[in-house]
């Protein structure tokens, strides 16, 4: 048996290699597939990473308190405006000072986003964000000072801190400490400038690089005294159970909000869950689009197959004749689906990965392929080569070896 | 039992009928057909077009199977044998010749030879020396590494009886083995025919030629799926003599009996 499997090796890679072009496209089907399945892959598995060493950084004691987001749907993804981005966030100061009070709480900051401009005297730039915080902000996020000082209890409340971008979009140069500029309407001084991060995909869901920080009264004044929160970073004390805070962070929370359920604590693997499904969502539509690409790639084979049977009928007659089983003809043309399929999968494996990193270049994050997510794409392709070589293996096993022998050329 | 039974048959045909169609279309290749082959035979089967001789040997091939009737080769019964055990006895106990050689293009003489035996199970370097060794029987150890293409008609033919012979089989069955040949390739590949024949091989030929009949130990006739002469019946049964009546379903029922 096993002598027979190492023929039939020896055979498929002798006809595959006999019919040289034929056998190149079909690998090129096969790997197409499976390269835009391991590119999709790929890319998204960047994203989870980076998340993922985020919080490696910042130690596994870290709690989100997050508004609870509203399910999306499918219908989401055509849906221009989905309604979820302009509710209101239930997350108020009082939630920020019972979580501050609690037991195993090192300390608690806010994160309070701003709509509005922010503007110098010559520059309008876009794409600024302006974040409300408290100075504990700095222990829950990797935020490192290039220039100046971060806000702290003691600074004025119409003192700024700039990402490094927006500095340098502001007034031409990272040096803008001292300077003046404009927040929705209101005169600010830049004290600090923030060290470039180049992680716009963070779990604080703010890119630091082109943000303007204020201070959480600041914040409060542009919102009639009222500070309405995104996100508050928790950080635990030492050896604390992380699990058993949450708990009680979840219990304190919902007495504040009468019990209503509109929020929710995340902690440890939850947060490098890509934050929304919509993200999810649109992995798995992608990743099904590619997957009708492998199909195609599975019917290449099934075709170069069948033709590959038609021609051979009288050797397959022959092989018969001299004693081999319908069987080891199933097997011999099984091998041959086989080596195409798996080929496919290596090359479209490689080749899937290098496109994930030359798209990387246009995005802010590397592609990651864990060795999970290239074992499915190379299951995949095994799986589509033995699926659709079966036919064709079955149909060549199923001749009548009388007929085939009398078959003319 | 007037016969002595002098050698153990190789092949035992008994009431064998094949059938092809249905109803009206049904039509017998083969009818009620006896046959007994010794060992060391070299049998020359004879007879027109569509009597029924090809399908006589595909089924002694195991290639086809019988509809009615029964057949043993080596004293055992083949009707009850698996797909996998037929194919088990094509590779080790049937050589196949056909009309147009059918070697595999793509894979040179000693390939071609040494096929049959990888269904047999013998490793790769082994077969290879026992496919050189046939071939030098039949003076053709330089074309070893030849393509089919390159070698003439009575040369192909020499290689697929080497493939034939590659396995030791117990019978060997060639099906018009010259008829796409000249005369002289003809006479050439029936000599090496016949000297397996006087080394102790069993033979089944078909032919259409009567000047190869010569060769052979016995020459069978077929006429409409039934034996119409056989040489080893003492008295040739003359062509305008009374027709042979096929056995009424009694005497048929009975031969069924005795194989039980």
């Amino acid at each position: 048996m096993r002598i027979l499997l190492f023929e039939h090796f020896r055979t498929a890679r002798e006809s595959l290699r006999r019919t040289k072009v034929r056998t190149y496209l079909t690998v090129t089907g096969v790997a197409v597939g499976i390269a835009s399945i391991t590119t999709i892959l790929a890319l998204s598995g960047g994203v989870t990473d980076i998340i993922t060493r985020q919080i490696k950084d910042a130690g596994n004691d870290i709690a989100l308190v997050r508004p609870t987001a509203k399910e999306p749907s499918l219908i989401d993804l055509g849906n221009p405006n989905p309604a979820a981005a302009y509710t209101t966030s239930p997350l108020v100061e009082r939630d920020l000072d019972s979580i501050q009070s609690l037991k195993n709480v090192d300390l608690a900051a806010p994160i309070m986003t701003l709509s509005g401009n922010v503007y110098s005297k010559d520059e309008h730039p876009h794409n600024s964000t302006i974040v409300a915080t408290t100075p504990e902000f700095t222990k829950t996020a990797p935020i490192v000072m290039k220039d100046g000082q971060f806000i702290d209890g003691m600074t004025s409340e119409d003192t700024v801190v700039l990402g490094e971008q927006l500095a340098v979009n502001l007034f031409g140069t990272d040096q803008a400490v001292g300077k003046q500029l404009t927040i929705r309407g209101q005169p600010f001084t830049c004290i600090g400038v923030i060290k470039r991060q180049k992680n716009p995909i963070n779990y604080n869901n703010i890119d630091v690089d082109n943000s303007a920080i204020i201070s959480l009264d600041s914040g409060k004044l542009f919102n009639q005294g009222v500070a309405q929160i995104q996100q508050i970073n928790v950080k635990a004390t030492k050896n604390t159970d992380i699990q058993k805070l949450k708990t009680s962070i979840e219990t304190v929370i919902s007495k504040n909000h009468d019990n209503e359920r509109d929020t929710s604590v995340l902690v440890g693997e939850e947060i490098t869950q890509p934050t929304s499904k919509l993200f999810l969502i649109m992995t798995a539509v992608l990743s099904a689009i590619a997957g009708i690409s492998l199909i195609v790639g599975g019917i290449g084979i099934m075709n170069i197959m069948l033709v590959s049977v038609a021609e051979r009928t009288r050797e397959i007659g022959l092989r018969k004749a001299v004693g081999a089983t319908s069987e080891s003809i199933v097997s011999q043309f099984m091998i041959e689906a086989f080596i195409t399929s798996a080929l496919g999968g290596i090359i479209g494996l490689v080749g899937g990965y290098a496109l994930a990193f030359v798209i990387s270049m246009f995005l802010p994050y590397d592609p990651v392929l864990s060795w999970q997510a290239g074992a499915v794409a190379l299951a995949l392709s095994i799986i589509v080569g033995v699926l659709f070589g079966l036919y064709p293996a079955l149909k060549a096993s199923r001749k009548n070896p009388i007929e085939s022998l009398r078959r003319s050329r | 039992m007037a016969k002595k039974i002098v050698k153990e048959p190789v092949i035992e045909l008994l009431a064998l009928e094949k059938r092809f169609g249905f109803g009206d279309a049904e039509h017998l290749a083969i009818d009620n057909l006896d046959l007994r082959v010794e060992k060391g035979e070299f049998i020359a089967i004879m007879g027109p077009s569509g009597c029924g001789k090809t399908t006589l040997l595909n089924i002694i091939g195991l290639l086809d199977t019988p509809s009615d009737g029964d057949y043993r080769l080596d004293s055992q019964s083949v009707e009850s044998l698996s797909h996998i055990k037929r194919a088990h006895a094509r590779a080790k106990k049937i050589g196949f010749v056909f009309q147009d050689f059918n070697l595999i293009e793509r894979m040179n003489v000693i390939e071609n030879v040494a096929l049959p035996l990888t269904y047999s199970g013998v490793s790769p370097t082994k077969r290879l020396g026992l496919a050189s060794k046939m071939l030098a029987n039949f003076h053709l150890s330089e074309r070893e590494y030849y393509m089919p293409w390159q070698l003439s008609g009575g040369q192909t033919q020499r290689v697929a009886i080497a493939r034939a012979l590659v396995n030791k089989p117990a019978i060997l069955l060639a099906d018009e083995p010259t008829g796409n040949l000249d005369s002289k390739s003809s006479h050439i590949i029936m000599e090496e025919l016949s000297d397996l024949h006087k080394r102790g091989n069993t033979i089944i030929m078909v032919t259409h030629n009567p000047d190869l009949t010569t060769y052979a130990s016995r020459v069978i006739t077929m006429l409409d799926g039934k034996i119409d002469t056989d040489t080893k019946e003492d008295k040739v049964i003359e062509k305008n003599s009374a027709p042979k009546r096929p056995l009424s379903i009694k005497q048929r029922k009975a031969i069924k009996r005795k194989k039980k």
